[in-house]
C-alpha cells in the first residue's frame, strides 16, 4: 500500500491529467502547496488546541483553588481560608505589638427571610449584606462567610477597643437598612460580638470562640447590638446552652407538667369560674425549675413552641371534663402567636380534645403586641371567629396602651398583682385599680385581680365590684393528680377550705 | 449479485468505470453534487440506461467512487440482484416538525417479514435525522439494519436533495428496501476523533442549538481554540466537533458536528440536536488518526459479510462533509484505507454527508452519527 504522501501525490497527479493524458502542471503544483497549506494549517491548530487547553486547565486550576477558598454564593473567603489569615495576622500582630479584633457577625431575622420569600430571597441578601459590609470596612480587613447568616470580621491595627466599636456601629447601621429583594422589602439588622487580641487570646480558635461567645451576648441582651467579650462570659454561656438542652431532653421526655389555679368569681367570689393552666418543670427528690428560669430560654430558642402546644392540648384535655362553664385559661407566647398558623392549631386542639372554644381562654401580654401588631391582630381575629376567649395578662405593668383594649377583640383584661398587693397602703395603686375598673365596665370587659394573699385585698375588690379574683388566699396552684378531687368536692357543692395564702 | 459503476463529469459526460457483463439492473444507486443533480437530467439519463431499474440518490458535496474523490462529478452503481427483491419509497415536503411521523410512515411502507436491511437518504438541510431515525426505529425496531446519510449540498444552497423512483428534490427522504433470505447487509462506523480538555455540561440548549457551557457562552469557548481561523470562516467550528453523552451514561457517547457559529448571540448551531443537562467535551481530529478509523469501518463490514457469496460486493461509504473539510486533500487517505480493507474487488460507491445513519451496536437501532465514516456492505449468499 502507498503512503499518504505518495497516495496523496498520486491522487493530485490523477487530478491533474486531461483527457488527452497531458498532465497540467501549473494546476499539480497548485494542488501541492494546498497540500503543505493543509498540513501547515493542521499543525497551526493542534498546537493552539494544546495551548488554549493549558490555558484552559491553568483556570480550572485557579477556580478549583478559588472554590476551597472561598464561599460561592458572596465570593468572600470561607472558615478554613479566614482562618489561614487571621493566623498570618496573629504572627504579624505578635512581632509588631499591633492589636486585632475579630467580629462575629450573625442576621437577626434571616430566617424569616428564607421562611418568607424563598431561598433565592435570602440568597440575594446575603450577596447584598455580603457587599454592604465590604464597602464598610478597610481592604486590609478581611471578611468570612462560614455558613447561613454567620460572618467574621478580622480588623487590624485596632489601636483602641474604640476602633473596633465604630466599625461595630458602622456595621450595624448599615445592616439595618432596609434589603430590596426583587421589589421585596426586607428589614433584618445584625447582633455582633468582638474579640480583641492579644487581650482575649492569641489563637485563631479562641478568639473565634471568644467573639461567638459575645455574640451570643449581644442576641441575648436584645438584638441589633455589639458586644465585647469579657472573661466570664464563657461560664454563663455553658450554663445557659446547657439548660438548652435540658429543656429539650425534658419535651422529648415529657418531664413537663401542668398546675391549675382556680379562679373565682360570683357572689363573694364563692364559686369557681375556671383555672388557669400553669406549666411545672419537677424534678422527682430536687426542686423543681422556676418557670422564670427556662420559659425566656425556650422562648429564645423556639423551644416554646413544642411546649407551648403541648401545654395547650393537655389543658384542654383536662378541662372538657369540668363543669360547665368553667374555662381553662392558657399562657401564650409571643413567639407562639408570632406564628401564622397558631389560630389552626388552636382549632386542631379544640377538635381533637372536644373542648366548647367559649371555655378557652387565651391569655397574652402587651409584649406580644408591640413585637408584631399586624401578625397579633390576624392571628387574635381569627382566634375570635373560633369562638375562643381573649385576656389581657399583666394589665398596669407595661405600657398599659389603652389602645389595645379597642384594638384588639379582648373579653378580659387581669390586673397585674402588683397593684393588688398595694391596694391597702397605696392610694395611687387603689386609684388605678378603681380606673381600670370602671374602664372595663365601660368598655363590656370583663376583669380578673391576680395576686389576692390576704383578707383586706380581698374585701377592697370586692367593694370595688372586680368581677373576678385569683391568688393563694383562696386557692393555690392545684398538681394535676390532685385536681380531680378538687373538681370532685366542688361539684358535690362542698367548697374547699379557703386556706390563707 | 452483479454491478456496475459509472461516473458523470461535466467534461465528459457518463463513462462506465466497472462493467458486470449484466445487461440489467434492478436498483441503481448514486450520488452527485448538487448542482448536476438538480436540473434532473441525470436521473433520466439513468432511468434510459437501465430502464427497469429503480433508482434511489441524492446530491453531495462531494462523492466516492473507488478509491476517487469528487466535487463535481456523478457516481452511480447499478445492481442487478439474482434473488433480492427490492422497494422504494419517497416522502416528500418533510420538515424538521414531521421529520419522525415520516420516519414511521417510510418505516411502515417498508416492513414486512423478510425485510432483510434499509438504505435510507434525506435532505440533511431540511429534515432533522434525529427524529427521522426515531420514527424509522418506532416501526422497524431494529429488526434490520439500517443505513444511510442526510445529503449534503454547498453552503449557497438552502436545501439538499433526494429522491426515490422520482428525480431527486428538496425536502425528501427517500429509501430501499432489501428482501429474501439471500441478501446479507453489514455496517461499521468509527469516527477517530480524540476528545480532550475539561469535562463540560451543557447548560442551555434549544433543539441543535448551543447557547452555554458550564454556564459560558459556547461561542467564546470555540473563538479562544480557533483564534485567527473564525475571522475566515463562521464555519471554522466544524474543525472541533462536541462529544456528547447523556449525564450518568458516558457510554452512550455521540459526536456533533458544529454548522456555524453566531458571534453576537453566541448561538452555535450543530448538525444535530444537543440536549441540555448532557456532558460534552470538545474533540479534535487528527488526519492520520480519521483517516485510520475509516478502515475500523471497513473491517467491521468486511468480518460482517459471509465468505462465500455469489456475484459481486457492494461497500457504500457514508462519511461526514466535515471530515472531508478537516482532512481536505487527504480525504483521498480514509476511502484508500477503507478499500484498503474491503479488497481490490469490493465496489465502493459513497458521498460525503450532513448526518450519517447506522445501526447501534447493542440495540441495532438506527442511530444518527455526525463526524463519522460509515460503511454498509451489501451482498448475497451462495444457495
Amino acid at each position: 500500500m502507498l503512503n499518504p504522501v505518495h497516495r496523496l501525490l498520486a491522487h493530485q497527479l490523477s487530478r491533474a491529467t486531461r483527457t488527452d493524458g497531458e498532465i497540467d502542471l501549473p494546476g499539480l503544483l497548485a494542488m501541492v502547496d494546498l497540500a503543505y497549506a493543509e498540513a501547515d494549517r493542521d499543525r497551526q491548530r493542534t498546537d493552539r488546541a494544546a495551548l488554549v487547553m493549558c490555558e484552559e486547565m491553568e483556570q480550572l486550576n485557579a477556580d478549583l483553588h478559588k472554590m476551597a477558598h472561598h464561599d460561592a454564593l458572596t465570593g468572600l473567603p470561607n472558615r478554613a481560608y479566614f482562618c489561614e489569615v487571621l493566623m498570618r495576622q496573629l504572627a504579624l500582630a505578635q512581632r509588631d505589638g499591633s492589636p486585632i479584633a475579630v467580629f462575629c457577625i450573625d442576621f437577626d431575622r434571616f430566617k424569616n427571610v428564607n421562611d418568607t420569600l424563598g431561598h433565592q430571597a435570602g440568597d440575594l441578601l446575603l450577596r447584598q449584606a455580603a457587599d454592604r459590609m465590604r464597602a464598610a470596612v478597610r481592604s486590609c480587613d478581611t471578611i468570612g462567610r462560614i455558613g447561613g447568616d454567620e460572618f467574621l470580621l478580622l480588623q487590624t491595627a485596632v489601636s483602641q477597643p474604640q476602633l473596633a466599636a465604630q466599625l461595630a456601629e458602622r456595621l450595624l447601621e448599615r445592616l439595618a437598612e432596609p434589603f430590596d429583594l426583587d421589589g421585596h422589602q426586607a428589614f433584618i439588622g445584625a447582633s455582633i460580638g468582638i474579640a480583641l487580641s492579644p487581650l482575649d487570646g492569641s489563637q485563631v480558635d479562641e478568639l473565634i470562640k471568644h467573639a461567638d461567645i459575645a455574640l451570643y451576648r449581644a442576641k441575648t441582651s436584645g438584638r441589633r447590638q455589639f458586644c465585647f467579650f469579657k472573661h466570664g462570659m464563657g461560664v454563663r454561656l455553658r450554663e445557659r446552652r446547657t439548660m438548652e438542652q435540658a429543656i429539650a431532653h425534658a419535651i422529648a421526655d415529657k418531664a413537663f407538667s401542668l398546675a391549675f389555679q382556680p379562679v373565682f368569681g360570683g357572689d363573694h367570689y364563692r364559686d369557681v369560674a375556671g383555672f388557669e393552666a400553669l406549666l411545672r418543670w419537677p424534678h422527682p427528690g430536687q426542686a423543681a425549675t422556676p418557670p422564670d428560669q427556662f420559659i425566656p430560654i425556650a422562648e429564645e430558642t423556639g423551644l416554646i413552641l413544642p411546649l407551648g402546644t403541648w401545654v395547650l392540648e393537655s389543658a384542654c384535655r383536662e378541662a372538657v371534663s369540668w363543669p360547665a362553664p368553667w374555662r381553662i385559661a392558657v399562657n401564650v407566647s409571643p413567639r407562639q402567636l408570632g406564628s401564622s398558623d397558631f389560630a389552626t392549631q388552636v382549632a386542631d386542639i379544640l377538635r381533637r380534645t372536644g373542648l366548647a372554644p367559649e371555655r378557652l381562654e387565651i391569655e397574652i401580654t402587651e409584649t406580644v403586641l408591640i413585637q408584631d401588631a399586624d401578625v397579633a391582630t390576624q392571628v387574635l381575629r381569627r382566634l375570635k371567629q373560633l369562638g375562643v376567649r381573649l385576656a389581657l395578662d399583666d394589665f398596669g405593668t407595661g405600657y398599659s396602651s389603652l389602645s389595645y383594649l379597642q384594638r384588639f377583640p379582648f373579653d378580659k383584661v387581669k390586673i397585674d398583682k402588683s397593684f393588688v398587693q398595694s391596694l391597702t397602703d397605696n392610694a395611687s395603686a387603689r386609684a388605678i385599680v378603681g380606673a381600670i375598673l370602671a374602664m372595663c365596665r365601660q368598655l363590656g370587659l370583663e376583669v380578673t385581680a391576680e395576686g389576692i394573699e390576704t383578707g383586706d385585698q380581698l374585701a377592697q375588690l370586692h367593694s370595688q365590684a372586680c368581677d373576678q379574683i385569683q391568688g393563694y388566699l383562696l386557692g393555690r396552684p392545684i398538681a394535676w393528680q390532685e385536681l380531680g378531687d378538687f373538681v370532685a368536692r366542688q361539684v358535690a357543692g362542698r367548697v374547699a377550705a379557703l386556706e390563707p395564702g | 449479485m452483479r454491478v456496475e459503476t459509472c461516473r458523470w463529469t461535466p467534461g465528459t459526460g457518463w463513462r462506465t468505470e466497472r462493467s458486470s457483463g449484466a445487461r440489467r439492473a434492478d436498483l441503481v444507486i448514486y450520488f452527485g453534487s448538487h448542482q448536476a443533480l438538480r436540473c434532473g437530467a441525470r436521473f433520466a439519463e439513468l432511468q434510459a440506461a437501465w430502464p427497469g431499474a429503480r433508482l434511489i440518490g441524492g446530491s453531495a458535496t462531494a462523492t466516492i467512487l473507488g478509491g476517487d474523490l469528487d466535487e463535481q462529478s456523478v457516481v452511480a452503481v447499478a445492481v442487478s440482484f439474482a434473488q433480492t427483491r427490492t422497494a422504494v419509497a419517497q416522502w416528500d415536503c418533510v420538515t424538521h416538525a414531521d421529520s419522525r411521523a415520516c420516519g414511521a410512515a417510510v418505516g411502515r411502507r417498508l416492513a414486512a417479514p423478510d425485510l432483510a436491511g434499509v438504505f435510507v437518504l434525506a435532505d440533511g438541510r431540511s429534515v432533522n435525522g434525529n427524529s427521522l431515525t426515531a420514527g424509522l426505529n418506532d416501526v422497524l425496531a431494529g429488526a434490520c439494519p439500517v443505513t444511510g446519510g442526510m445529503t449534503s449540498s454547498p453552503s449557497d444552497q438552502p436545501t439538499a436533495l433526494a429522491g426515490a423512483g422520482a428525480p431527486p428534490a428538496p425536502g425528501v427522504v427517500a429509501a430501499v428496501g432489501f428482501y429474501g433470505s439471500a441478501i446479507r447487509l453489514s455496517s461499521g462506523r468509527a469516527c477517530g476523533w480524540d476528545s480532550f480538555g475539561p469535562r463540560r455540561r451543557i447548560t442551555r440548549a434549544t433543539g441543535n442549538v448551543l447557547f452555554e457551557l458550564d454556564d459560558k457562552p459556547a461561542a467564546e469557548l470555540y473563538e479562544r481554540y480557533l483564534g485567527d481561523e473564525i475571522e475566515e470562516d463562521s464555519a471554522a467550528g466544524v474543525i472541533f466537533p462536541l462529544l456528547m453523552s447523556p449525564p450518568d451514561q458516558p457510554e452512550h457517547a455521540m459526536v456533533r458536528a458544529v454548522l456555524t457559529m453566531d458571534r453576537d448571540s453566541g448561538a452555535m448551531t450543530f448538525a444535530h440536536d444537543v440536549p441540555a443537562g448532557w456532558m460534552a467535551r470538545l474533540m479534535r481530529g487528527n488526519v492520520d488518526r480519521l483517516a485510520m478509523a475509516a478502515a475500523d469501518a471497513a473491517r467491521q463490514v468486511r468480518d460482517g459479510l459471509p465468505d462465500r457469496i455469489a456475484g459481486d460486493r457492494l461497500s457504500l461509504m457514508v462519511s461526514c462533509a466535515g471530515r472531508f473539510r478537516l482532512m481536505g486533500q487527504r480525504t483521498v487517505d480514509e476511502i484508500a484505507y477503507a478499500r484498503g480493507e474491503l479488497g481490490p474487488d469490493a465496489a465502493c460507491l459513497g458521498f460525503y454527508a450532513f448526518g450519517e445513519i447506522a445501526p447501534a451496536g447493542g440495540s441495532g437501532l438506527a442511530e444518527l452519527h455526525n463526524q463519522t465514516m460509515t460503511v454498509a456492505g451489501l451482498a448475497e449468499t451462495e444457495c
